[in-house]
């Protein structure tokens, strides 16, 4: 805990007995947060006699080889390959999509709270069951399920609730005043989103990103049954779990939660950056 | 000057039957509107918070079409007309700068949404941050910025249009105190080297008086009057503008008696009040009328000293407190039942022969000098 | 006539209606759809109408007790989650004064949410299995001498599975409703001589209110709608609703399948909307 940290009254010295229960709460749930995950990262790096529980044994990248050459675990590379292509393309959608929709959701326009609870709706449903749906109208169609198709639309339908709801929290924040200001100094609507609204909305548009991108990336539930023939890395990490009772399962972990960990890395740090920039001009004059 | 516009678009402005409702007219904001903005002059808008009067800077400036009326600018009706059409130029409340750009790209944000060069706006952009002091600015982002400059940032944004009216939406609210009347100095500055129509919306009288050519005192969607600064301060058409405009007290009465220019009213003391009227008024008897006066006419008499002089005419009343403000003494007195009677007098003069609270006084004035209203 | 307001939220929204319309819209009415049908047996349905499938699920006993453990799992999760949540919250809120530090430990109780539910899931396997390292801990500190059996794969760890993913969906909305909270409010209340619980009374729990609602719809959405937590942490002893479903859709009994789905739907919306009814979710986040 830091000095500043001080007392939880704001007028005695010292601090509460409640603190120190709190605090030992708040230590308790990050320990149970974070531990089991560390342990399995730690349980992947070991060797080839190496168990599912500890202790360790010996130090190597043998299941992280394994794990990629290896029939008996599957297609892993595909799967793994997809998953970020998918995660991508859920990304760009989500973002666009819900920055238009956050735009729309601005002012009152006649039929809004149908679209509103429409997407609730579609953030709640039961993940297998829409997955289903989907599925059997697909199936109706004549259409093949696939990754691209009913997967993109199936993990949109949960992406899209989320973005938005990111959306009005960003927009709540925006001054429409700069929107008219852009507009008096003679701007078109289209030179308005470009130069005035998406510099300032950025960094909130980074967190729908992030949010796409790692919804889609672990998505499972609604891909279950609209991926397809070809499976995404969550169904193959579904897959394993079923099948495969070596440290290869926590070396798949520790690989999707490096490139989670990298996505999160990313996000937040353009964010930094952006703000850092801004702040930066200041500095370069000085 | 180098910011001197070149005038081809003459920047007079007049409002006819503007109304402005919303939601299918249940809710009025602007009711019926006839007004005439000289090119050149600076109006200064005046009411209490929603009475309409950032609706009618809005509906100039082309941010809100009216529901009925026109607007004409330099002769020509502009309702429809998207805001650089009607090279108007709006100065938002708390500016509206925009975060992401430093002052220069704020500056030259109107030039560059018209396609100009980079070299050809930031040449421009300099020019205008000389004349607006900025020059050292020009790489701070807005937030870096204090009140005042962000102030002169907008303006400049504004200006560098070269627009034929000004629209400022209580451009000094959100300054403090002192400068407040620094910023209202170059406020004034700035529309005189710009030689365009200034309109200004507010609800601080200071700010009107100190500034306007021409005040209009609005009301719940109406104008309750409009005129020059002066004319709107000292002759007040009603008992709302003289209480917005300050500095005046107000008393009612019933007329008793009439006799050519001159009638007698009694108030609420019984105590006959003496009314100067002139050709515009047609007085009746026991007809209820109201006069301001001047709280700075007010003489105040202690009793023993005689009778009050021909020519004055006086309440008494009892003093309920004393405020020493510098240059003049405020005294309170309970005269009126609602607001209290307030005389200012100067400094010098009440130290004479001080008065303390409690006593009974005079309050006397000239009765040429007190106003009587037009709209009881 | 159309206004332009209308006009221009309409073209906004509308690609997220292309989505919304048919990747759920559609889906759930062909669900609805298929609910009526009959199967042929062989994963292909018949065109007819019939309420046998809605009969049979109704008749059926097992449906009740999958259910009630469905509600079970979803009501101690709840309760679970929405202590730890609020507690957590009200930690770094009230306790820590530094801002800086606690955006930072804010931050810290939100990355495991951008990581995979599934590896966070079997990650517990090395903890709680027999040989994991709890049961290591208390057999080598000598409390215990036989390995603790219902560490894993039981309702214990179903329940330690759901309130490690889902105590988030928590903290996030609380957190953010107690910030928003004055904090002279608070020390004008501690001057005035109330206690720290007539405070958290009258003033923190009123205004945690609304996250601990909108954090509740996801939450019990999510247990309601899962099955993949409770067949591997269970280790196949108990079942859910969803779970059952899944098994239909194996054997290709699509329209029971679609009745149980259409049934769970109605109740997950009516479950959600009753919490919408109490906070406006809409206002709250743009607050």
């Amino acid at each position: 805990m830091s000095r500043s940290a001080t007392a939880g009254t704001p007028r005695s010295g010292g601090r509460p007995w409640t603190f120190y229960v709190l605090l030992a709460v708040f230590i308790l749930y990050v320990i149970g947060l974070y531990a089991p995950m560390i342990s399995i990262y730690i349980l992947s790096f070991q060797d080839v006699r190496g168990g599912l529980v500890f202790p360790m044994k010996g130090l190597s990248l043998h299941w992280f080889v394994d794990l990629f050459t290896q029939v008996r675990t599957g297609d892993v590379k595909g799967s793994f390959d997809r998953s970020i292509r998918l995660a991508v393309l859920v990304t760009v959608l989500t973002v666009v999509i819900s920055f238009l929709a956050g735009m729309a959701f601005r002012r009152r326009y006649f039929g809004d709270t149908a679209v509103f609870y429409l997407m609730i709706g579609s953030l709640v449903v039961p993940g297998l069951v829409l997955g289903l749906g989907i599925g059997l109208t697909f199936n109706f169609l004549g259409m093949r399920p696939s990754w691209y198709t009913s997967a993109l639309g199936a993990q949109l339908s949960c992406t899209l609730p989320f973005g938005v709801l990111i959306m009005f929290a960003v927009m709540s924040r925006f001054n429409t005043a700069w929107e008219e200001a852009s507009r008096d100094l003679g701007a078109s609507p289209l030179q308005t989103v470009w130069l005035v609204i998406l510099p300032i909305l950025l960094p909130g548009l980074v967190a729908v990103a992030l949010f796409g991108f790692t919804l889609s990336y672990d998505e499972f539930a609604r891909t279950l049954q609209t991926a397809g023939t070809l499976n995404t890395l969550p169904l193959e990490i579904w897959s394993m779990t079923l099948n495969v009772t070596s440290p290869a399962l926590y070396a798949l972990g520790t690989v999707t939660t490096i490139v989670s960990f990298v996505t999160i890395g990313l996000a937040l740090g353009s964010i930094v950056m952006i703000q850092r920039r801004r702040a930066q001009r200041i500095k370069n004059e000085a | 000057m180098t910011m001197q516009t070149t005038s081809s678009g003459r920047g007079a402005i007049e409002l006819a039957g503007v109304v402005k409702s919303y939601d299918g007219g249940e809710t009025t904001a602007v009711d019926g509107i006839n007004l005439k903005i000289p090119d050149g002059a600076y109006c200064c808008v005046l009411g209490p918070s929603g009475c309409g009067k950032s609706t009618i800077l809005r509906m100039i400036a082309g941010h809100e079409d009216p529901t009925h009326g026109e607007i004409l600018i330099g002769g020509e009706n502009v309702v429809g007309l998207p805001p650089v059409k009607r090279r108007t130029a709006m100065m938002f409340q708390s500016y509206a700068l925009f975060p992401h750009l430093n002052v220069r790209d704020n500056i030259a944000y109107a030039l560059r949404v018209r396609g100009m060069s980079r070299s050809e706006r930031y040449r421009r952009a300099e020019e205008m941050m000389a004349t607006v002091q900025l020059g050292e600015f020009a790489e701070r982002l807005p937030g870096q910025l204090s009140g005042g400059q962000q102030q002169r940032v907008a303006l400049a944004r504004a200006a560098i249009t070269e627009p034929r009216v000004l629209l400022l939406d209580e451009p000094l609210s959100a300054l403090d105190e002192h400068l407040r009347i620094q910023m209202r100095t170059e406020l004034a500055t700035m529309q005189k080297n710009l030689g365009i129509t200034f309109v200004h919306v507010t609800h601080t009288q200071m700010e009107a008086i100190a500034l306007a050519d021409l005040v209009v005192v609005m009301e719940r969607g109406k104008i309750k009057q409009a005129g020059p600064a002066r004319e709107v301060y000292i002759a007040p058409r009603d008992r709302y503008v003289a209480e917005f405009m300050g500095g005046q007290n107000v008393l009612r009465g019933k007329v008793r008696t009439i006799n050519g220019v001159r009638a007698t009213m009694v108030g609420r003391g019984e105590e006959p009040i003496e009314v100067a009227f002139d050709g515009r008024h047609r007085l009746e008897k026991d007809e209820t009328i109201e006069i301001a006066v001047r709280r700075d006419d007010i003489e105040l008499l202690r009793p023993e000293k005689g009778k009050v002089p021909a020519g004055k005419a006086a309440v008494s009343s009892r003093i309920v407190g004393i405020e020493y403000q510098g240059n003049f003494v405020k005294v309170m007195l309970d005269a009126t039942d609602d607001v209290a009677f307030i005389a200012f007098v100067p400094e010098r003069r009440f130290f004479q022969d001080p008065m303390k609270v409690g006593e009974v006084v005079y309050a006397a004035w000239d009765v040429e000098h007190a106003h009587l209203m037009i709209e009881p | 006539m159309v206004k332009r307001s209308d006009l221009f939220g309409w073209l906004a929204v509308s690609p997220l209606l292309l989505v919304l319309i048919p990747f759920f819209v559609v889906p759930f009415l062909v669900i609805l759809a298929a609910s009526f049908m009959e199967s042929d047996g062989f994963g292909g349905m018949i065109q007819t109408f019939t309420l046998d499938n809605y009969i049979g699920v109704f008749r059926s006993r097992l449906t009740f007790d999958l259910y009630y453990e469905t509600a079970k799992f979803a009501v101690i999760t709840w309760a679970f989650a929405t202590v730890i949540g609020f507690w957590v919250s009200y930690f770094l809120v009230f306790h820590v004064k530094n801002q800086l530090l606690a955006i930072g430990l804010f931050l810290l109780c939100t990355v495991p949410f951008w990581t995979s539910n599934i590896i966070r899931m079997i990650s517990w396997i090395p903890l709680l299995g027999k040989e994991g390292l709890i049961n290591q801990g208390l057999m080598g500190a000598g409390i215990i001498d036989q390995p603790l059996a219902f560490l894993l794969f039981s309702n214990f760890a179903v329940i330690v599975a759901y309130v490690h993913q889902l105590t988030i969906f928590m903290i996030v909305p609380i957190f953010n409703s107690l910030s928003k909270i004055d904090k002279s409010l608070i020390e004008a209340a501690l001057d005035a001589g109330s206690s720290r619980f007539d405070i958290l009374r009258y003033i923190v729990l009123p205004m945690a209110k609304s996250g601990i609602a909108l954090g509740s719809i996801f939450v019990l959405s999510i247990v309601m709608g899962d099955f993949f937590v409770v067949k591997v942490m269970s280790g196949g002893g108990s079942a859910s609703v969803v779970g059952a479903l899944y098994e239909d859709v194996g054997v290709l009994q699509y329209p029971s399948a679609a009745a149980s789905a259409v049934i769970l739907t109605l109740i997950v919306v009516a479950v959600v909307f009753s919490i919408l009814r109490v906070v406006d979710i809409r206002r709250e986040i743009a607050r």
